[in-house]
């Protein structure tokens, strides 16, 4: 079985970018031909091309959402019935995969997960660095994703 | 108070929020559209090193990562006081022109031509990509797919990766191209000019054959009489990625044509105390407030603006098109927003051409790719965004790290122009305080025609593209709330 891990985010915009800092911190615990780590600065479109191949695909991201700041959840993708990325110019990975389906695309996984990090609001702010409260769910995203890989074996 | 809750769409981001405020007779006065603006960039930047700003500004933003690699490479070329070598220039325009051909392909298939292929009173959840295949068909789905998929690998080939670019060196690129390369180039090109073709036939079956569609492009909701500015090539034809600026009046004849180092002297800003955007203006003419015409100094860029800023397109069957939608829609200038949409399939099929011009030029795979640099200064770069002029604005100490730095994004360039795009919108769907259902539609039309770029986070939104829609009584009392998915 082949797995993505991917942390999606923008680097330089402080929080929003977690995702990343969490693929980093894992790319160092995780050394298995058959997983792939990775960072993607992009949505929609452009992360359905990086997932393609795989039979799961794990997406590590910020999730703007009315929960606990800095708190981690396991969402399946099929539990957002909309979704919408980082991207004004491009559309959700949901639309994304389903455009793909209807065109006969067969290389989709089977499973795409999000390690959601819950945040109450857009950053707007540049910045290479975490908010206090956000850089505490960083290992807890790392556990969490670890877990999510070992179930697998 | 009454609050219409409308189906998920999910193709514009950045909490958009719009607020209408009505006459005493109950019709619209105003409408403002407030958009969340990144902040702290200049101090982000300060005292970083000035050959790391293509990269660093390539992230700023996920839609533009390839206009602002270069917008940030040219501002260098002119900060340390170098030429790129001539083959160069044609490697970066040809990977400008890859950037072109994917941005355009998307907007118009994905999400702004869904509103035309499958009708503008469809429900939201159709609107989209899916609407168009169902419509369309599978086999027009696999080749938008494919030729979207072709720009992308041409700028990847080019810039080293398709989406974050690291090839932009001040004085040339990093990369040159081998002859498997050009063959690739070359194939994927040609198979992209056909696609543009199509695509402009499919704009004209549906869209232009239809008179209902064509009444509402020339209809008073959907037009503004600006200023419009590109940049254009020495014959004064549409350039994407050099040349001059150019600002052409509401007949379509020039009003200043200037150097991208007087910018500052052209263009003001003005600031409103209800948005974090500043609005650009043209100095000579001034800011009169949100109004349109000759006495007001709001200017609109993006494709539109391009072309009608333009005397022609730079390529035999672009230049063709251009003639035919100034024949079509009475003359220059084209005021109507809408024909944003049409305007993106000509520079689509520019594009194409001018991607098959390069390639063949003998000069592309010279080794010859980049010239020293000189001692570190000032430097402004202006390149085309897809959707508008963009401009890099760096100020180097001695040690060539970054002093101050300043961006003047597309969208601010057009944020007067969109601001009264959705009051006109609005205009025409609330008459004496009754508000239309339509008018989330009406409004949601207007500005994405501009393909507009809002904050550029990238995290995971669950529901769809939160629009707000705040409508306020005479004496600016909350009357009405119109949203979907907030």
């Amino acid at each position: 079985m082949r797995t993505i891990v991917l942390g999606v985010g923008n680097p330089i915009l402080s929080d929003d970018g977690v995702g990343i800092h969490v693929a980093n911190q894992l790319k160092q615990k995780i050394n298995d031909p058959n997983i792939a780590i990775d960072a993607a600065l992009t949505g929609g479109m452009n992360l359905l091309d990086l997932i393609l191949g795989y039979d799961k695909a794990i997406i590590i991201d910020a999730v703007i959402d009315n929960g606990e700041e800095g708190e981690v959840k396991i969402i399946p993708l099929s539990n957002f019935s909309t979704m919408h990325s980082c991207n004004p110019h491009d559309v959700s990975l949901t639309e994304a995969i389903q455009m793909a389906e209807k065109l006969g695309e067969t290389r989709i996984p089977k499973e795409i997960i999000i390690v959601g990090i819950m945040m109450k609001k857009l950053p707007c702010e540049f910045g290479e660095k975490l908010s206090e409260k956000i850089a505490t769910a960083v290992p807890k995203a790392v556990e969490m994703t670890l877990n999510e890989i070992k179930k697998d074996n | 108070m009454k609050t219409i809750t409308i189906d998920p769409i999910t193709r514009l981001e950045g909490h958009g929020k719009i607020s209408i405020f009505l006459d005493a007779k109950g019709d619209v006065a105003n409408a403002y559209l407030q958009i969340p603006e990144l902040r702290g960039f200049e101090r982000f930047s300060q005292g970083r090193r000035a050959e790391d700003m293509p990269q660093i500004t390539s992230r700023i933003c996920g839609v533009c990562p390839v206009a602002h690699h270069f917008a940030a490479t040219k501002a260098l070329d002119a900060a340390f006081n170098v030429e790129p070598t001539p083959a160069a220039k044609k490697l970066r325009e040809l990977m400008y022109c890859g950037y072109f051909i994917y941005d355009h392909i998307l907007h118009f298939y994905y999400l702004g031509g869904p509103d035309f292929v499958v009708g503008p009173d469809a429900p939201p959840a159709k609107r989209n990509i899916l609407g168009v295949i169902e419509k369309a068909g599978l086999e027009i789905g696999k080749e938008v797919i494919k030729h979207r998929a072709y720009g992308q690998k041409i700028t990847a080939i080019l810039g080293g990766k398709a989406t974050h670019p690291v090839c932009g060196l001040p004085g040339g690129v990093s990369k040159g191209l081998n002859k498997d390369e050009v063959k690739d180039i070359e194939t994927m090109g040609k198979s992209c000019v056909e696609f543009a073709k199509f695509s402009l036939k499919l704009f004209d079956d549906i869209v232009l054959k239809n008179k209902d569609y064509l009444d509402m492009i020339l209809s008073d909701s959907y037009t503004l009489s600006t200023y419009n500015m590109g940049l254009v090539d020495k014959n004064n034809k549409v350039n994407f990625y050099e040349g001059k600026i150019r600002v052409t009046d509401q007949k379509g004849k020039e009003h200043v044509k200037f150097d991208v180092k007087d910018y500052y002297k052209i263009v003001a800003e003005h600031v409103e105390e209800w948005s974090y955007i500043k609005f650009t203006y043209l100095k000579d003419i001034g800011w009169k407030g949100f109004k349109d015409g000759k006495e007001s100094g709001i200017y609109r860029v993006g494709p539109l603006g391009r072309l009608n800023a333009a005397e022609g397109m730079a390529t035999p069957l672009a230049d063709k098109e251009y003639k035919r939608f100034y024949e079509t829609l009475g003359g220059k200038a084209v005021n109507s927003t809408l024909a944003f949409h049409w305007a993106r399939l000509i520079e689509l099929l520019y594009a194409t051409e001018r991607a098959t011009e390069l390639i063949k030029d003998p000069e592309i795979t010279s080794t010859k790719i980049r010239n020293p640099v000189g001692e570190p200064g000032e430097g402004i770069g202006v390149v085309e965004a897809a959707r508008g002029t963009l401009i890099h604005h760096y100020k180097l100490d001695k040690n060539g790290l970054i002093d101050k730095a300043n961006l003047i994004v597309a969208t601010t360039n057009n944020a007067g122009a969109i601001n009264m795009s959705v009051r006109d919108a609005a205009k025409g769907v609330i008459k004496k305080g009754k508000v239309n259902d339509g008018l989330l539609n009406m409004v949601e039309m207007a500005f994405r025609a501009y393909d507009p770029c809002f904050a550029c986070a990238t995290h995971t939104l669950p529901g769809g593209m939160p629009l707000e829609v705040n409508i306020y009584d005479k004496n600016k009392k909350l009357y009405k709330t119109l949203r979907r998915n907030l």
